[in-house]
């Protein structure tokens, strides 16, 4: 098999190139030359017949964001939901959502994969800067809510080890500084899902809490018994759960980190291998999540409220043990930690691609100081108002993904518009059957979204 | 780790290179339903962003 450079694939990429005079062998950058040695490696792999080692270059972006999204608000929303209402319902549930990410995210890579551009640079090329800048303004304002989430998170996991806010939030921003230290894409990914596998403590958590195994398989093919309680409740749990399992920055990251990492359209079998496994990883710890959360159930577990007092992991340890409550912080402080690095890292592409800076973890901070700034800053705010005396944080936290959720249409179209653009993605655009699954979760996310906004925002104003 | 004949450019795309991505994609064509569309999208984002905001801030000062 020859080495993988191949003339321009699709009709807009062609033009983009044309229309500026671009000379055919321009000089390599120190990122070039960076993504070219991983390129390497995988043509190296590709031609040796050496599936396995293949596999393992390609894999990274698909399983780091669905474990990312695994974070301290969706596990606290997911223990939450399982604390008020039992296995029922939200065990189905969480899986359905995780089948709409995999169907969204699949999208995502495979735009990446085929342009070589992250999200916020092709909406602002392909649709003017209006719609790029107000998806990135949805990005930057939904992560900077979530991070402040996920210092909570950090810091609700280390005080059941009785270690303050005040180490927690530095620790968060140390961490950022120490994985971006690198300036290569691979060190990054690779320290990050070393980071990210121990999301499977919640699963340990599960299994040690000690379900009845009947339960949980009847909860998930019956979807029963359905949650009672207000109205109101329900649709902030079944927004919030959307919102924990599929989010704009989800979308930014996915789409740049395939573009970084140097996905091509002959890697697109590996990406959905990397996105499926992922997903199935994800969903079965957000599963350990709820389940280890529903043995609350019925010991009060619907006053625990996410993230007030002690919260969960206290409460854990007087139903399930010592054992079943330490796993379960030490796995708060792994979604908050991997979730703060993810999430930060799409601030930076947003940021760097909506100005046109360079935005690239194969970049050496000098070489992309907005990139790098961003990244750094959005977590160096987070952690600061986590620290401010006062700030309601739980309402911040319950509220970061209702936000997204309603934020997440306007992503999610555009997404759809640019995997489904023929000019722009030739051979690898969406198949109509594709197209229809997207859109129906378009909908129904919209659907969601709006239900909860609009009924409490009709019980805030006495209309209800 | 890399062989003498290594050539850092022979495993990119050309679309890959830093210099031609830097080149923007044309703008799309879109029809006019499909800017509506995209308009009214944009007003359901921020009216519905405009209430959860308002219901937060609602619930602090209760």
């Amino acid at each position: 098999m020859s080495p993988s450079r191949v003339p321009v694939a699709t009709p807009a990429l062609e033009a983009a190139g044309e229309s500026a005079g671009v000379l055919r062998q321009p000089a390599l950058t120190p990122e070039d030359a960076a993504r070219s040695r991983d390129r390497f490696r995988v043509h190296n792999a590709r031609t040796d017949g050496r599936r396995w080692y293949l596999l393992w270059l390609l894999v990274g972006p698909g399983i780091l964001v669905m474990l990312g999204e695994n974070d301290g608000p969706s596990m606290i929303s997911y223990a939450a939901s399982g604390a008020t209402y039992g296995l029922g319902f939200f065990l189905p549930f969480i899986l359905i959502t995780f089948v709409m990410a995999v169907v969204c995210q699949e999208m995502c890579m495979r735009v990446g994969a085929v342009t070589h551009r992250g999200y916020g640079q092709l909406v602002l090329e392909r649709f003017g800067r209006l719609w790029g800048w107000f998806a990135a303004g949805d990005l930057v304002l939904t992560n900077l809510v979530t991070l402040i989430a996920e210092f909570v998170a950090i810091r609700i996991g280390l005080s059941y080890f009785h270690v303050g806010a005040r180490v927690a939030a530095p620790l968060g921003v140390l961490l950022v500084v120490f994985t971006l230290s690198g300036g290569r894409y691979w060190r990054w990914e690779r320290v990050v899902l070393g980071m990210a596998v121990f999301n499977g403590l919640f699963l340990l958590a599960a299994i040690l809490s000690g379900p009845r195994w009947g339960t949980v398989g009847h909860a998930v093919i019956s979807f029963s018994p359905f949650p009672g309680g207000s109205f109101n409740t329900l649709l902030l749990l079944i927004a919030s759960t959307i919102g924990a399992t599929v989010t704009p920055w989800m979308i930014f990251f996915q789409q740049s980190a395939s573009a970084d990492k140097g996905l091509t359209p002959s890697d697109l079998r590996h990406g959905r291998y990397d996105t499926v496994a992922g997903g199935v990883l994800a969903a079965l710890f957000g599963c350990g999540a709820l389940i280890a959360g529903a043995a609350l159930f019925g010991h009060g577990g619907a006053n625990i409220q996410g993230l007030a007092g002690a919260g969960f992991p206290g409460a854990l340890a007087h139903v399930s043990g010592d054992t079943v409550a330490t796993l379960f912080a030490l796995g708060l402080i792994e979604a908050g930690a991997v979730a703060v690095l993810t999430i930060s890292a799409s601030t930076g592409y947003a940021v760097g691609e909506c100005i046109g800076a360079p935005h690239s973890l194969n970049n050496s901070a000098r070489n992309a100081v907005l990139f790098y700034g961003a990244n750094v800053g959005a977590a160096l705010i987070a952690a600061a108002i986590v620290l401010i005396p006062g700030v309601p944080l739980l309402s911040i936290a319950l509220n970061a993904n209702v936000l997204a959720t309603v934020l997440l249409p306007v992503a999610l179209v555009f997404l759809i518009m640019l995997a489904r653009d023929r000019e722009l993605m030739g051979q690898w655009v969406n198949s109509a059957a594709t197209d229809r699954i997207a859109i129906a979760i378009v909908a129904f996310i919209s659907l969601c979204g709006a239900a909860y906004a609009i009924d409490s925002f009709l019980g805030a104003v006495h209309l209800i | 780790m890399f062989h003498g004949d290594y050539d850092p450019q022979t495993y990119l795309e050309h679309d890959q290179l830093v210099a031609d991505k830097l080149r923007p994609v044309p703008r799309a064509r879109l029809r006019r339903g499909a800017r509506l569309g995209l308009w009214a999208l944009r007003i359901f984002a921020i009216v519905l962003s405009a209430m959860v905001i308002y219901t937060f801030f609602w619930q602090l000062g209760h």
